[in-house]
């Protein structure tokens, strides 16, 4: 798993340096390799360092960050922006989902909430990567034990249960996690089960408990809870904000 | 003769009571329209002074018969010179540019009364009545027909500029002066120039100077200053709390940090006021931040939360929870020294409705208060709008639920059984 290299892009010095000196980059094997304070420079920036993920605002001068996200996407179709704006307006929200963004975080930031995105992140970039090595049959103990949490996410799963089914350490299995995806356990089980619940909230009319049900929680304030925490919303609002949207 | 004179005093005695007791603003039109509404009413006495004395030739003295003639016709001349400044003044407010004819009409008016106090006076006898005569009239007619040319002209030049409403007040104003010059010049005993001035300010009192225009004028200045004051960018405020937050933070202060974050997710919900109704999510969203920022300052204030994650996206109208906790916490908790229990829950009703309740283990209502809040929230549309404190933020609510829900919803009180009020606040479900 090699270190993911970001750079942060925000006109306010105050903000690159909270990020820079109080998200633990370290543990989420990352490193800030960048920092541009208006749009420009951001650009010449990413075609200079060649960074994995960049950290953007939208308002900087020169050039606002969705444009600058238009045209680096040209050139690196790969890079993962996340946007992280004082503004939680809808047209800004339409344009940042069309341009593929990883995600959209509103100011503040939350520090410790930021771990999930770049933990989210890098689970996708593992799927993407998973897919790949099963086309060419490639086959990881890692694999199997991803399938099986993906079986099993409505049942109780711990590292023990783990340990048993695949008669692995459980410092083993959690190792393994740490090597191949960068991410501990438990945020990976909580990753996907966000993702089904998701997929439940929009393409099922389960109420909240059901779906909570599905998910994995067997308590829907916990779950409520989770999700808000996870994707900055409640459960209930996550749903009516996609049916507001396909009626636009 | 006389009798029309009284009569138009009263007339006038009457509005300039009205206007003089009316709240307004202290602009320089209201300023001239009192003092012009002030000469009027003497010049109305002289007239009808003059009047009497003018076919009291034999047994008035002369002297005294010109010297209230001479104050009579002096005040008319200072009416019409007050009312071309007033239209003067309009046309300036309405169209922003300067009064250029400000000098030519005070140095006339200065002309014309030298001359009203020195010129010799005749008195002609006809059998219609008395009038008085010679060249200290002829100056003063010369002078109301020129302000009142002035008038027209300033008119017909701004023609565009100038508000329709505005437009026809200054119009027939003027159109009733020149009628009655017109008349009075054919007939010179009729003596009508008392009635051609009170129409005129009955013309521009019931147009522009009423008091219910005077009021609203007056809230309209009242609401934009408001409206000023809630302009500062909110942008401002989030992103510099945060920068302090950030430095804060840097500066290894964590609680600090984390208070302030609450503070800014608490004032973004709270601007969120240009929708009427919010889902309940976001009340609840609002009230925790709220709620996380006074359980930090009083530390063993306990908050609960069971709501139904269903009605999550039920809407409500904005802005109704937190009032009501904040009155639980003023109310019931702080003669507890803030030690205690508030506990929010949202559920569905049997009837198909949503009941939200705030319940608190505070020190309940004193005697007889319940009674008062109850009695208060029932007659919610025959409150005093000056209600005191804390009162306010409940009755609007409950005006606010009656406003946009229907009467059957609202708010209600009820105590606790083991000690505490909780309050009750019904609403409707699955409205959009």
């Amino acid at each position: 798993m090699k270190k993911l290299r970001v750079l942060l892009v925000d006109d306010e010095i105050m903000i690159r340096e909270g990020f820079k000196r109080l998200f633990d980059w370290e543990a989420h094997d990352c490193e800030v390799v960048g920092e541009a304070a208006d749009g420009m420079e951001a650009l010449t920036k990413i075609d200079d360092l060649q960074p994995d993920i960049a950290i953007m605002d939208i308002n900087i001068p020169i050039m606002n960050g969705l444009k600058v996200i238009e045209l680096a996407r040209i050139k690196h179709p790969d890079m993962a922006f996340v946007i992280v704006s004082g503004y939680d307006d809808f047209a800004y929200c339409r344009k940042a989902l069309q341009l593929k963004i990883t995600d959209y975080l509103l100011k503040p930031v939350n520090y410790e909430e930021f771990g999930n995105c770049i933990d989210n992140l890098k689970i996708a970039m593992f799927q993407q990567q998973a897919v790949q090595d099963v086309e060419q049959q490639e086959e990881r103990p890692i694999h199997g034990i991803i399938r099986y949490l993906q079986e099993h996410l409505a049942e109780e799963i711990s590292l023990s249960i783990l340990e048993e089914e695949f008669h692995l350490s459980a410092q083993y299995i959690s190792q393994l996690f740490k090597n191949e995806i960068g991410v501990n356990f438990l945020s990976y089980l909580t990753n996907i089960r966000m993702e089904k619940a998701k997929k439940l909230l929009l393409s099922t009319s389960l109420s909240i408990a059901e779906v909570s049900e599905q998910s994995g929680y067997g308590d829907y304030r916990v779950f409520t809870k989770i999700f808000k925490k996870a994707e900055g919303i409640t459960p209930s609002q996550y749903r009516r904000d996609f049916l507001e949207d396909t009626l636009l | 003769m006389i009798r029309m004179e009284i009569a138009l005093f009263l007339v006038l005695a009457f509005v300039a009571y009205f206007y003089f007791s009316s709240e307004k603003k202290h602009t320089l039109l209201h300023q001239t329209f009192s003092v012009l509404l002030v000469t009027v009413m003497i010049n109305m006495v002289f007239d009808a002074i003059t009047v009497y004395t003018v076919n009291q030739l034999d047994t008035v003295p002369k002297l005294l018969n010109d010297i209230v003639h001479r104050f009579f016709l002096g005040s008319l001349v200072l009416v019409v010179y007050l009312f071309y400044q007033y239209i003067a003044v309009l046309v300036e407010e309405e169209t922003g540019k300067p009064r250029y004819l400000d000098l030519a009409a005070k140095f006339f008016l200065i002309i014309a009364e030298v001359g009203n106090f020195t010129l010799p006076i005749v008195y002609t006898v006809t059998p219609d009545g008395n009038y008085s005569d010679g060249p200290y009239v002829m100056i003063c007619y010369g002078a109301v027909i020129f302000y009142l040319l002035l008038c027209a002209g300033l008119l017909i030049a701004n023609w565009t500029g100038i508000e329709n409403k505005k437009k026809s007040a200054i119009g027939a104003a003027l159109l009733i002066e020149f009628s009655v010059c017109a008349l009075q010049a054919m007939n010179h005993a009729w003596l009508i120039s008392g009635m051609g001035l009170t129409l005129m300010t009955l013309a521009f009192y019931l147009t522009l100077e009423n008091p219910d225009i005077l009021r609203a004028e007056l809230y309209e200045q009242k609401m934009s200053m408001l409206y000023l004051k809630s302009q500062v960018n909110p942008h401002f405020l989030y992103n510099t709390l945060d920068s302090i937050r950030i430095q804060a933070q840097l500066n290894g202060d964590k609680k600090v940090a984390d208070l302030l974050m609450r503070l800014v997710d608490f004032f973004r919900l709270s601007v969120k006021v240009d929708c009427p109704m919010v889902s309940l999510d976001d009340e609840t969203e609002l009230l925790e931040a709220y709620m996380e920022l006074m359980c930090y300052r009083y530390p063993e204030l306990k908050c609960e939360y069971d709501i139904d994650p269903e009605l999550g996206m039920e809407q409500v109208p904005n802005f109704i929870l937190q009032p009501i906790v904040e009155n639980s916490l003023l109310h019931g908790l702080k003669n507890k020294g803030y030690k205690g229990e508030v506990t929010i829950s949202a559920q569905k009703t049997e009837a198909g409705h949503m009941e939200i309740c705030v319940k608190d283990t505070g020190s309940g209502f004193e005697e007889g208060k319940k009674a008062l809040i109850d009695d208060m929230l029932l007659h919610y549309d025959k409150q005093a709008p000056k209600l005191t404190g804390n009162s306010i933020g409940v009755l609007n609510v409950q005006k606010r639920i009656k406003l946009m829900c229907g009467r059957e919803y609202g708010l209600w009180y009820s105590e606790n059984e083991d000690g505490g009020v909780t309050a009750h606040i019904l609403l409707p479900m699955g409205e959009k």
